[in-house]
């Protein structure tokens, strides 16, 4: 069975290749969006490590060997300067701080490249002419980071000083501990889209199997035969995903390490893929993408028959309803001043309601548009919803989570164009809503595939007995277009009342930015879904072809 | 060549016929002729050109020689959507394996072809739901192509072929997927119901059971008529051009 999977995925068949392709291609981007997950944490980690020791205030006064003081109100040249006083109180043999070569003394200035390059407008400010020492890439947040630290005499007590037992405090920077609970708010959104996209693209690859692997059965093969055939087609196609989407994340690092989230651009090396994360990717993408294959068989190897004569899927109950109010209903009772990990159940009860409801909500949207449909192309459209909304939904899922996530969002856009959280704030939301974008991208245009595939037998009989190719590509369109429309803009408002109720119904966004949020996404999401839609129109014309 | 036009009683005919696949000779100069309510059965074996001969007579593909006339119109020099809207207007279809939209109910599958032609839908539903009970089914109009048997889902297509009032009918296997009783139902019924109406019927099979409730039968093999007539009657067990 083993070689004959492999045998599969050399000469997959008719269609198959497409079919295959779309697989592939989805489980790169999966991989490549779980490697950046990953090694932007990781990237989060370092850069704290780092700077962590500027925000160390652990010292008891009485034994401290050093006090400090961190100001960032200045600026030169329009950059915010960060000024880092120290003073050190004790004669010592500890190590100097990361990327200075020896400790500060007082009157001694030591600067980031970038501040060495403007000295000529600070020195008369600090009272030497040369820098002491240029602060190495070991102690800088950033390659761009501006940052002076200047060894003085003495802090007063009234500037409420810093105490410190050594200049190597392990301390989380608060910038970047408050960015990696970004980042994990970010990965519980990001999750299901993700899923879906390992699904969807399973789920491609799978159908065009689901005729062969049900007339094996029907010839005999047992449902272990079965499901083992499909896995190892499913692991090596997921497997050579992996490595691709490991390799596009190295290529891309150098380009990945210019977004300037949380002061300014990163070193490569802060972000490049460690081995034991190359080893989770390799692991996890091609087990992920098996479990979702054979998921999406059982209906073939439990009733072959099932398949092969298309019966009649079962309708979505509407008590899917109900996991709708779980969500707000926990981030309403635990409200802002929770601690992260309730708030992060909360909204991941919430995107897990988007997903379960989302079919249900095709199906309804699908009944209508049949009862009212006076012209082919809607009731066509109609029907295919109607009859399997979960595969209608599937590849649009991640557009429409993407909308509860832009709608969560738009309530806490902070306030105030020059505060770095503001920016870490506005460089997140773009970066988050680009990783979804890219999840809906590959997910769609897999569903395309798929759909087109699917497809095919009736399309060509459709267009034999004279049914033209257009009515059948805008039925198609139709069918991909309104679940983003139906399902998406409600999401949106979903997504805003989830986070109302978490800030305890305060909108915290200022002026406009929350509303040009909602209107990109729109405007973004349906142009995503039609440009990815159309990776399906050469697939059905071509299958459908005489 | 220079060919005259068809006898007026001759609904669809093709002259010279030749078609290639690369190399490969599909067609090797076929003639043939099928007149209002008859049914010809084409036959042969498998990959000798019984269904190019039906694709090119029915204008899905075009022939690289020959004509190919429809009730006095040419149909092999008009344009691919020309020929889509001939298709849906005037000529009927029944696959193999049905070919129904799995999506759609009965009722809905008959109809859309009148609604692609721009029928309200009430109206093409109201014929639709009119031919199915013609073929017997007047009580599955609303039940999906998955909830019928085979030999129901096959009477569906028949409708749906019926339904716009075809000059011919072309059924390439049409009883291939069936057991021999439905099968015999439903060429009866396929060949009863169109000749009825006045169409003509092309049935592609290598069924003689089938070919024996036609009129008459051509035998292609190498891409030609093998008898070399292309009209050798074999009566049926309706007799040629009697209707039930």
């Amino acid at each position: 069975m083993t070689d004959l999977g492999l045998r599969f995925v050399r000469r997959p068949g008719p269609g198959g290749r497409a079919a295959n392709l779309a697989a592939f291609g989805a489980t790169a981007v999966v991989a490549l969006l779980v490697t950046f997950l990953i090694a932007g944490s990781l990237g989060l980690s370092q850069r704290s490590e780092r700077i962590g020791w500027r925000s160390g205030d652990k010292a008891d006064p009485a034994t401290a060997i050093g006090t400090m003081k961190l100001d960032d109100d200045q600026r030169v040249d329009g950059h915010r300067l960060t000024v880092l006083e120290l003073a050190t109180l004790k004669p010592n043999e500890l190590a100097p701080p990361p990327g200075l070569d020896h400790t500060p003394k007082a009157g001694e200035v030591f600067v980031s490249p970038e501040v060495a390059k403007r000295w000529s407008s600070l020195s008369k400010e600090y009272g030497v002419d040369k820098p002491t020492g240029v602060i190495s890439d070991k102690g800088l947040s950033s390659p761009e980071e501006f940052i002076v630290i200047r060894g003085v005499e003495t802090i007063p007590a009234d500037e409420h000083p810093q105490y410190v037992s050594s200049w190597h405090e392990k301390v989380w920077d608060s910038r970047m501990l408050g960015l990696l609970i970004a980042v994990a708010f970010g990965i519980t959104l990001v999750l299901f889209p993700i899923l879906s996209l390992v699904g969807q693209a399973a789920g491609v690859a799978a159908k065009r199997r689901e005729h062969r692997l049900a007339a094996l059965r029907l010839a005999g093969a047992t449902r272990t035969q079965v499901l083992w055939l499909s896995a190892v087609e499913q692991a090596v196609l997921g497997l050579a995903g992996a490595v691709v989407g490991l390799v596009g994340y190295t290529v891309l690092s150098p380009l990945i390490a210019r977004i300037p989230l949380g002061g300014g651009r990163w070193y490569v090396g802060d972000i490049t893929v460690q081995w034991w994360t190359v080893l989770v990717v390799l692991a996890a993408v091609p087990v992920l993408s098996v479990i979702s294959a054979l998921i999406g068989l059982g209906r073939v190897s439990i009733t072959p028959l099932g398949v092969v004569r298309g019966q009649t899927r079962k309708g979505l109950s509407v008590l899917r309803l109900g996991l709708l109010i779980i969500g707000p209903v926990i981030l309403a009772y635990y409200g802002m001043q929770a601690a992260v990990l309730p708030l992060l159940i909360g909204v991941g009860f919430a995107a897990l309601a988007v997903r379960v409801i989302g079919p249900w909500a095709v199906q309804l949207v699908g009944k209508a548009m049949a009862k009212a449909a006076n012209g082919p192309v809607m009731l066509l459209a109609g029907r295919r919803l109607v009859d399997d909304p979960k595969g209608a939904f599937r590849p649009v899922a991640a557009l429409v989570l993407s909308g509860f996530v832009t709608g969560f969002i738009s309530v806490f856009m902070p306030p105030g164009k020059d505060d770095p959280s503001f920016n870490d704030m506005r460089i997140g939301v773009a970066l988050l809503l680009s990783l979804v974008f890219l999840t809906v991208a590959a997910s769609t245009a897999a569903g395309a595939v798929g759909t087109a595939l699917d497809q095919a037998a009736p399309a060509r009989a459709l267009r034999r007995s004279g049914v033209p190719l257009s009515v059948i590509e805008r039925a198609a369109r139709l069918a991909a277009v309104v679940p983003v429309v139906g399902v998406g803009l409600p999401v949106v408002g979903f997504g805003a009342l989830c986070g109302l109720a978490l800030s305890g119904g305060k909108v915290m966004t200022d002026g406009s930015s929350g509303v040009l949020l909602l209107l990109g996404q729109v405007v973004a999401g349906l142009v995503l879904v039609t440009l990815a839609g159309t990776a399906g129109a050469p697939v059905l014309r071509k299958a459908s072809a005489n | 060549m220079n060919f005259q036009s068809p006898q007026p009683q001759v609904v669809l005919s093709g002259h010279g016929l030749v078609k290639y696949y690369g190399s490969v000779v599909g067609l090797a100069g076929v003639d043939v002729a099928v007149r209002s309510g008859e049914a010809l059965a084409v036959m042969g074996p498998s990959g000798n050109g019984k269904t190019t001969l039906l694709h090119v007579l029915a204008g899905i593909l075009t022939p690289d020689q020959g004509e190919v006339w429809l009730g006095g119109e040419r149909v092999d020099q008009l344009n691919d959507a020309a020929r889509t809207v001939l298709r849906r207007r005037r000529l009927g279809f029944v696959f193999q394996d049905n070919q129904l939209l799995a999506e759609l109910p009965a009722d809905e599958n008959v109809a859309l072809p009148l609604m692609v032609d721009g029928l309200s839908r009430p109206e093409a539903i109201g014929r639709a739901r009119t031919t199915l009970a013609q073929v017997g089914l007047a009580a599955e109009v609303g039940r999906r192509p998955g909830e019928l048997s085979g030999g129901q889902a096959q009477r569906v297509a028949i409708a749906r072929a019926l339904v716009g009032e075809p000059q011919v009918v072309f059924a390439d296997e049409p009883t291939g997927a069936l057991d021999a009783a439905t099968g015999s139902q439903v060429i009866d019924l396929l060949v009863g119901a169109a000749t009825y109406r006045g169409a003509a019927v092309v049935v592609v099979t290598h069924d003689n059971a089938v070919a024996a409730r036609c009129h008459r039968a051509l035998h292609i093999v190498d891409g030609r008529v093998s008898d070399g007539t292309g009209f050798a009657p074999t009566a049926g067990p309706l007799g040629p051009g009697v209707r039930p």
